[in-house]
């Protein structure tokens, strides 16, 4: 089941009277449990394609659906709605809140997805305990190493069980060991909730773990 | 739920300390100005506020009770035969020059009644009785007097208008608003330290209401029956005696302007830590928006963390505040806040924090949350 299209994306940007295109006519379907590495080298597009396909980004042309709803002419209000049901994003650089605790940061995410209260609490505990973090649910992320503060991050995304899990360049700031590590967990969680997961990434370690390798150069998918 | 704001804002000790001594320092500027202010502004109408007349009679346009004029004192007897005016006395507030032991000249602001005791002027006597002022060429003064005076003992002798009266008694409270120095003397007594000017003259006629009288129409009555006189509620004889002081003088701009130099103060503080703040939180404003959050929810944050520093910014500055009233008392000012104050000061400080919380939303609603993809 596609949980996930995105077809003949064109994104272009204004620069002065240029108009720069970035993505010519990009298509690409996830389905649910389903893992595509998007590989590229810098500048090739995939981060611009990865913001379409989280509703960060509007497309200058072409349609995207997600969970079964056409997003690409949405509001800005509207798309932070869908991100809010349907999407999990894992950044590169956590961007975890510095003065919430582990938990904190991942019931943080849920209070905005709408779930409150005790609910909210437990849910986030068993996010960081299914990623291993039961013991540092009470740590601020100053207090935890790069491959910890990664997976508070995958739980935060995780916890609400979104249909979609988007991950920019997830092991970039981790060693190979930890980031192989992380990118076990990552896959057995997207694959235990039948979550459509879309990785970019540089790391030809994170290959193995694709169910599809998608690359992209020069703003289209080879 | 988990308070962002809060967490957020008490991470960041230093800036949050900064942003609550920027309230603080705002609050305690408009508590001290304006309740200096109102004190001051107090001294204008106290013996008004204190006496037991239900209404004034002055000679035309007197400006305020320090300022008056006299007129024949027989006046009073067309008053005391109205209807409903239960008691009515001729009042006189005179200035005199007062001769010091030192041999400088100083100011004084005598009263003159006949029955001090029952229009309660003085109502706080520290020494001596109101009675015995019938008995002799005698005083009592005020103790705010030391200031002006230099210190003075109930039985020293001073030369008022060349007339040496003994000092029997001290009261305490009565003050005017051009500091001069009160002093009470019988009525009879004062119109003979000053015959050429008082001699057959009042300045005042006090009129208390016998019970059920209706104030208008024996206000109406008098003012028909004396065409050359001004008759006036307590009230607005002292919100006129007020008045006066802050439209012909500086002193109601100057309160003012400091006012809004103080809200000025506290509104560039808070907008400039919130603002530098947001900034440098930007990436986690990006990533609220990236999980799902809209602008009320960035507002909320913002405007939370605005209104914790406005509280907590309030109730430091009252703190710093409440002691000042005995340290002002000392050097002889008033420092009054009353209850109405503090909560138009609270609200001023909320929605003024609030506002501030603005500068920085507007920034931060711009933002591209695509920015949390960047490294």
């Amino acid at each position: 089941m596609i949980t996930l299209a995105a077809t003949d994306v064109v994104k272009s940007f204004s620069e002065g009277r240029q108009e720069i295109a970035v993505l010519h006519g990009v298509s690409l379907s996830v389905e649910r449990g389903e893992i595509v590495a998007l590989e590229g080298p810098s500048g090739s597009g995939k981060t611009t394609f990865l913001s379409i396909l989280g509703c960060i980004l509007t497309p200058t042309s072409g349609t995207v659906i997600i969970d079964g709803q056409r997003v690409d002419q949405l509001s800005a209000g509207r798309l932070a709605g869908v991100r809010k049901r349907s999407i999990g994003f894992v950044f590169q650089q956590y961007n975890l809140f510095p003065s919430l605790t582990a938990r904190e940061n991942v019931e943080y995410a849920l209070n905005i997805k709408g779930m409150r209260g005790v609910a909210a609490r437990n849910a986030a505990i068993q996010a960081l305990e299914i990623v291993e973090l039961g013991d540092r649910l009470d740590f601020l992320p100053r207090d935890l190493s790069g491959g910890q503060k990664q997976r508070v991050a995958i739980a935060r995304a995780v916890a609400s069980r979104p249909p979609i899990l988007l991950a920019d360049e997830p092991t970039a700031n981790l060693d190979s060991q930890v980031g192989l590590q992380i990118m076990e967990l990552f896959r057995n969680t997207a694959k235990q909730a039948e979550q459509g997961l879309v990785i970019v990434t540089h790391d030809p370690n994170v290959r193995r773990f694709a169910d599809r390798v998608v690359r992209i150069r020069d703003g289209r998918l080879q | 739920m988990v308070d962002l704001a809060l967490k957020s804002l008490v991470h960041d000790r230093l800036r949050f300390f900064i942003t609550v001594a920027g309230v603080a320092f705002a609050v305690t500027l408009v508590f001290v100005q304006v309740g200096l202010f109102l004190g001051l502004l107090d001294n204008a109408s106290v013996t008004i506020d204190h006496a037991n007349a239900d209404l004034w009679v002055t000679s035309r346009n007197t400006p305020n009770i320090d300022f008056s004029h006299t007129f024949t004192e027989t006046r009073v007897d067309r008053v005391r035969s109205i209807p409903g005016v239960e008691r009515a006395d001729n009042l006189i507030i005179w200035f005199m020059q007062v001769n010091l032991p030192t041999g400088a000249q100083e100011g004084v602001e005598a009263y003159g009644l006949e029955d001090f005791s029952a229009w309660n002027i003085p109502w706080h006597l520290t020494d001596g009785t109101l009675d015995d002022l019938h008995r002799g060429d005698y005083m009592i003064v005020d103790q705010s007097a030391v200031k002006r005076w230099g210190p003075y003992q109930v039985g020293d002798y001073r030369e008022v208008l060349g007339r040496r009266l003994q000092i029997i008694g001290r009261s305490k409270e009565a003050l005017s608003f051009t500091t001069t120095p009160i002093a009470f003397i019988d009525y009879w007594l004062l119109q003979q330290i000053s015959p050429d000017l008082l001699r057959g003259s009042t300045t005042y006629v006090l009129v208390k209401l016998a019970a059920g009288a209706d104030t208008n129409s024996v206000r109406a009555e008098i003012a028909r029956r004396l065409p050359y006189n001004d008759v006036y509620t307590k009230a607005e004889w002292a919100e006129r005696s007020r008045h006066y002081w802050v439209a012909s003088t500086g002193i109601g701009l100057n309160m003012y302007i400091t006012v809004f130099l103080g809200c000025l103060v506290g509104v560039v503080v808070v907008a400039q830590t919130l603002y530098t703040s947001a900034m440098e939180h930007i990436r986690e404003f990006g990533t609220v928006k990236a999980i799902g959050g809209n602008n009320g929810d960035i507002y909320m944050i913002l405007g939370k963390q605005a209104a914790i520093a406005a509280v907590v910014g309030f109730v430091l500055g009252l703190l710093q505040s409440l002691p000042l009233r005995p340290v002002m008392a000392n050097i002889g000012l008033k420092l009054i806040i009353p209850n109405i104050m503090l909560g138009w000061v609270f609200a001023g400080t909320v929605v003024l924090c609030l506002t501030a919380a603005l500068v920085a939303f507007r920034k931060v609603a711009s933002i591209d949350p695509a920015l949390v993809f960047r490294t």
